[in-house]
């Protein structure tokens, strides 16, 4: 009898936990299936986190328009390369459109379609043309530009503008205190405004874009040339290595360790009279900020070569694996026509040179002026396009910086990261 | 019954008190005046013993504590004062703002639930194998036993990554992509060989003699897991219970790699916050901090029966 007893307890226990996980296996809370077989008008859209509020607005339009409803995937940046790479490996996908960090397409150019019927004339007229440059890989274009950033310089207005500041500049370096054109004006001003428990400028040591837009200013392409040779030690990338390290002694303390989260902060917190920092943290600005409405924006400051900065675009590309090609193309094309409306929201970006042009004038957005001049930059690049490009950022492009604004030896840095990145591509 | 005169709580106090009682008096006046100056050094001793010992509690519950406290009070500061520099620990401006903002977004309730059943169920199914699969190796002993439990930490000595890719790749192809029950059997993976190990020693700690009283009984083998050993090791079980749940509900990179639109978890939404544009510190902690709140009721909740689990798994019959 206890025996029998005892079965019927576990076959309980083990139907109920038999029921739970059969009703789990169909029911979770987040909504419809990610994983459709059949064509449909409903399109998964993975996308980092940052970027799925400039999609939002897009998606209701393009329902609207074509019937194509998108069910975002929201995934944080550090996971979704991981994600995007387990995926594609196993060719089973679960999204139809991916919205891919300009980094990445390099890496997944033969798990994505080509679609060049969405790039007409009249589209890549419209486009930045580094970014017309970086979507073309190996001949077919694989992703559309959803929206781009690049460096612009933020400064306190109100320290520029005061009269007291304006006077003592111009005793001491004889031109008006005004936003930075120039490299040395950069170093002048930073240097000028650190005084007082404030500084000049932030040198972020832990991210490489900064430096690597120098580099273009100087007029070198970035550590690899046209042909894919390692040129990380020519006299380009050392002038922007010095200039950049020759900014330490007007910034915080611990500049090996300062990156991108950490400069805006010291700007927001008004520790820092100017950064050269991503177009979209204008207005980011937190309302009850000490600095808020008291900035200013412009291009980035120019080399020998002129204005250039690094271009920071996602492009919205379609997995070779979906079952659902046609729907997809058809947000794509769809997330390119209504692309200004990206800008409404709360990321306030977009890809389009006519949606920058449309809101350029408009109180608010000032900063998509100099935005336009940094991204239209004659020597303006986008990053090599080469699969590699993220594992020499992590481990010989940072780790140089931080040696190098720690004091290092440049050209010696220099040298060596040839080495270690030439190991790399071999 | 040695194992309960063992685990008396009172056991060491009252030994003190018969070794005490047992000093032969004495009327030497000289004698009663050192006895009692031994007695107050003694005292005193045991005061500065137990005052140091409080403090080097304090001082433990300060250092794991603060970094909870510490998330808790960013999630009431306002956005400025989140990203101060130097930060301060406690708000300039009590806000609820970043609550309303986190509990707000889309997805987030969902991604509760989902939580919730995904820890439950591997929380059942770690249970379920762990439960049998330590009470076989535990009693039979046998040499595949033996080799059984020491693979079964294998899983554990291989980098989640590399579990995870193929994992969410071989969900995909049976259909169970972006369902709680892969994420609950991902997660059983993590939790079912500790499961194991930690239930071992809890059977390991209850005597044979109490199966064999309850077979005399006219048990069987069966009846006796049932009836009196596992009731024996409630307290393991909830040690282990507690331990799979938390495995699964703070589990983030399968979550991520297995996880889309219907069975998200709260760990990915809140890594969410920090996105390559900016990190919503106010939002991501409020988030945290109403996330651990069921981690905190259960463990209150199950409280005694872990300390029992715990003095349990200390003492072997």
């Amino acid at each position: 009898m206890s025996t029998r007893k005892t079965i019927n307890r576990f076959a309980v226990i083990g139907g109920l936990c038999t029921a739970v996980a059969l009703a789990a296996t169909g029911c979770g809370a987040g909504g419809p299936s990610s994983t459709g077989s059949a064509a449909s008008s409903t399109v998964n859209v993975l996308v980092e986190a940052g970027g799925h509020a400039e999609l939002t607005g897009v998606a209701e339009q393009c329902k609207k328009d074509t019937g194509v409803t998108a069910n975002f995937v929201e995934l944080p940046y550090d996971g979704m390369f991981n994600r995007l790479s387990s995926e594609f490996s196993s060719g089973n996908v679960s999204f139809d459109v991916a919205a891919l960090d300009s980094v990445w397409l390099p890496s997944f150019k033969d798990a994505v379609q080509p679609i060049d019927e969405l790039f007409t004339d009249e589209a890549k007229k419209d486009i930045f043309p580094a970014l017309v440059k970086e979507a073309n890989v190996d001949g077919h274009f694989i992703g559309m530009p959803a929206w781009t950033n690049a460096e612009i310089i933020l400064y306190r207005k109100d320290l520029f503008d005061d009269p007291k500041n304006k006077a003592d500049f111009k005793a001491k370096y004889g031109y008006e205190l005004a936003a930075p054109t120039t490299w040395k004006q950069y170093q002048e001003i930073s240097a000028f405004f650190t005084k007082d428990g404030m500084y000049g400028t932030d040198v972020k040591g832990a991210v490489e874009t900064e430096w690597l837009a120098h580099v273009l200013q100087a007029g070198s392409p970035m550590v690899l040339d046209a042909d894919g040779k390692v040129v990380v030690d020519n006299a380009a990338h050392k002038e922007a290595l010095d200039f950049y390290t020759s900014l330490v002694k007007s910034a915080p303390s611990g500049a090996a360790q300062v990156d991108w989260a950490a400069a805006q902060n010291l700007f927001n917190q008004g520790k820092t009279a100017m950064t050269r920092f991503w177009a979209h943290a204008y207005r980011q600005i937190p309302k009850d900020s000490p600095v808020a409405g008291k900035v200013g924006a412009a291009p980035m400051i120019g080399g020998s070569a002129g204005v250039a900065g690094v271009p920071g675009p996602w492009y919205l590309s379609v997995p070779k694996a979906t079952k659902n090609t046609e729907a997809a193309k058809k947000f794509v094309k769809c997330a390119y026509d209504h692309n200004s409306m990206g800008i409404e929201s709360s990321l306030g970006l977009a890809a389009r040179i006519s949606a920058f042009e449309k809101y350029q004038d408009k109180t608010g957005y000032e900063s998509f002026k100099p935005l336009i001049e940094t991204l239209s930059g004659k020597a303006t690049q986008t990053r090599p396009a080469t699969a590699k490009w993220q594992q020499i950022v992590d481990t010989v492009l940072i780790p140089t910086l931080q040696k190098a604004v720690a004091g290092g030896d440049s050209a010696a840095l220099l040298a060596d990261a040839k080495k270690q990145i030439e190991a790399l591509l071999k | 019954m040695r194992v309960a005169e063992r685990t008396r709580p009172d056991a060491g106090k009252a030994a003190a008190v018969t070794a005490g009682s047992s000093v032969p008096s004495t009327t030497h006046e000289g004698g009663r005046k050192r006895r009692g100056v031994n007695r107050e050094g003694l005292e005193a001793g045991r005061r500065s013993t137990r005052t140091i010992l409080w403090i080097l509690l304090a001082a433990a519950m300060v250092l794991y504590g603060f970094p909870f406290l510490y998330l808790l009070f960013t999630s009431f500061k306002t956005p400025i004062d989140t990203i101060a520099v130097p930060p301060t620990v406690l708000p300039k401006e009590w806000t609820l703002e970043n609550y309303v903002n986190a509990l707000g977004r889309s997805g987030v309730v969902a991604s509760f639930i989902n939580s919730i059943q995904t820890a439950i169920i591997s929380t059942l199914l770690s249970l379920v194998l762990a439960i049998p699969a330590a009470y076989g190796i535990t009693r039979y002993k046998t040499p595949s036993g033996r080799v059984f439990i020491m693979a079964a930490l294998v899983t554990r000595m291989v980098p989640p990554v590399a579990i995870g890719i193929p994992l969410a790749s071989m969900m995909a192809s049976v259909g169970m992509a972006d369902t709680p029950i892969a994420l609950s059997i991902a997660h059983t993976t993590i939790s079912l060989p500790l499961s194991i190990w930690l239930m071992s020693s809890f059977f390991e700690a209850v005597p044979r003699d109490l199966e064999e009283a309850a077979t005399v009984d006219g048990c069987s083998r069966l009846g006796a897991l049932w009836r009196v050993v596992i009731p024996v090791v409630s307290g393991g079980i909830a040690v282990t219970a507690i331990f799979a749940f938390l495995a699964s509900w703070n589990e983030f990179l399968f979550a991520l790699l297995m996880t889309a639109i219907r069975s998200q978890t709260t760990p990915v939404v809140i890594a969410n916050f920090q996105t390559q544009f900016g990190l919503d510190w106010g939002s991501m902690t409020a988030l945290a901090a109403v996330y651990s709140i069921p981690v905190i009721l259960l463990t209150l909740l199950l409280q005694r029966k872990i300390v029992a689990g715990m003095t349990l798994g200390a003492v072997k019959g």
